[in-house]
């Protein structure tokens, strides 16, 4: 649904982007609009109690990881070795529409890397406004409105409100699943085909017995 | 299933994915995947918190239908005109992948290959304090 949303080939309001159907392959042809630019609506962040300078990574559809990751675990470093106090204690992803995955990705990979950080989490609805260029000559461009699901977590060295809805406590371990405990190696050989058939079955069993 | 050829190895494998980790649901746990059709997924959320009687229901989504969650989260609340409140935590999943040569005669051993997908657990419940 959210790739057809971004699919710019109809003309329509959208309350929300969840219920759109998929009517780009229905559209005249005179409605063939290319989409130019896009401005967002600034609001303020949905986290309460942020420290003025804060460091605000936006992730996008695009945005390499590992770029974004080099960025912040450098900074998130620098206080040790920095004799000021010029230290990076709160720092900020957000993402929506396509880049939703990679901004929690992001997330999880930099608690792993630096750890002991207390995270608070904000889901919320970002309205974006899209200009769309008029095919037809002479005719004015035409701005579409439509509502991407966006998610805000903050991540901090410094405790946070545990009441606070979407806090999760710094985790010094991993959960121990049980495919963590069968496969420890990331590669490695199996030694016997009817292990891999009892590893499916196992899930299978337990989902029988899980699923109404 | 798909083919992968894997750098270190000649041999052209079958890549299966085993199943991510136990489901153990409560009855208000709802998991989301992207082969259910989008409003029976919400529909079903949606009679769990109001004809169900439960305070608190929690949705879940692995890689892809993390989207999907937060979209079903995100109506869920504008459909009850903010009376409902959402919490999201994020995890990290590992999942093995099983790679199988896919001739069998070929000289190439089944390998197991993990790697680590982003989960989405939303709790979405009625506030307690009125």
């Amino acid at each position: 649904m959210l790739h057809s949303m971004n699919n710019m080939r109809y003309l329509q309001f959208f309350e929300s982007a969840s219920f759109s159907p998929d009517v780009s392959s229905s559209s005249p042809k005179l409605w063939n609009f290319r989409r130019v630019s896009h401005t967002e609506d600034s609001s303020p962040y949905p986290i309460p109690g942020l420290a003025a300078d804060i460091l605000h990574m936006r992730v996008k559809e695009g945005s390499k990881i590992r770029n974004l990751l080099r960025f912040v675990t450098a900074r998130m470093r620098e206080d040790r070795r920095d004799s000021n106090s010029t230290s990076l204690r709160q720092v900020v992803f957000t993402g929506s529409g396509r880049g939703l995955t990679k901004t929690i990705t992001c997330v999880e990979i930099l608690k792993r890397t630096v750890g002991g950080l207390h995270q608070v989490s904000k889901l919320y609805y970002k309205t974006v406004n899209d200009i769309c260029e008029n095919p037809q000559q002479g005719a004015p461009d035409v701005t579409m409105q439509r509502t991407v699901p966006a998610i805000c977590i903050l991540l901090s060295k410094d405790p946070l409100d545990p009441q606070e809805p979407g806090y999760q406590p710094p985790q010094t371990l991993t959960v121990p699943t049980e495919d963590t405990e069968r496969c420890s190696a990331p590669v490695r050989p199996d030694l016997s085909p009817p292990s891999q058939n009892t590893a499916k079955r196992l899930c299978l069993d337990e989902w029988s017995i899980c699923s109404p | 299933m798909v083919e992968n050829t894997v750098e270190m190895d000649p041999v052209e494998y079958t890549l299966r994915k085993r199943l991510p980790w136990k489901l153990p649901k409560r009855r208000n746990d709802v998991y989301v995947n992207m082969k259910t059709d989008f409003r029976a997924q919400l529909a079903r959320c949606q009679k769990l918190l109001e004809g169900g009687g439960h305070r608190e229901i929690c949705v879940h989504g692995l890689g892809l239908a993390i989207n999907r969650a937060i979209n079903i989260a995100l109506q869920l609340q504008a459909s009850s005109q903010g009376a409902l409140q959402l919490a999201a935590n994020t995890s990290t999943v590992e999942l093995v992948d099983d790679l199988e040569p896919e001739d069998p005669d070929e000289a190439g051993e089944p390998m197991t290959r993990t790697r680590n997908n982003s989960a989405i657990h939303i709790k979405v419940f009625y506030p307690d304090t009125p």
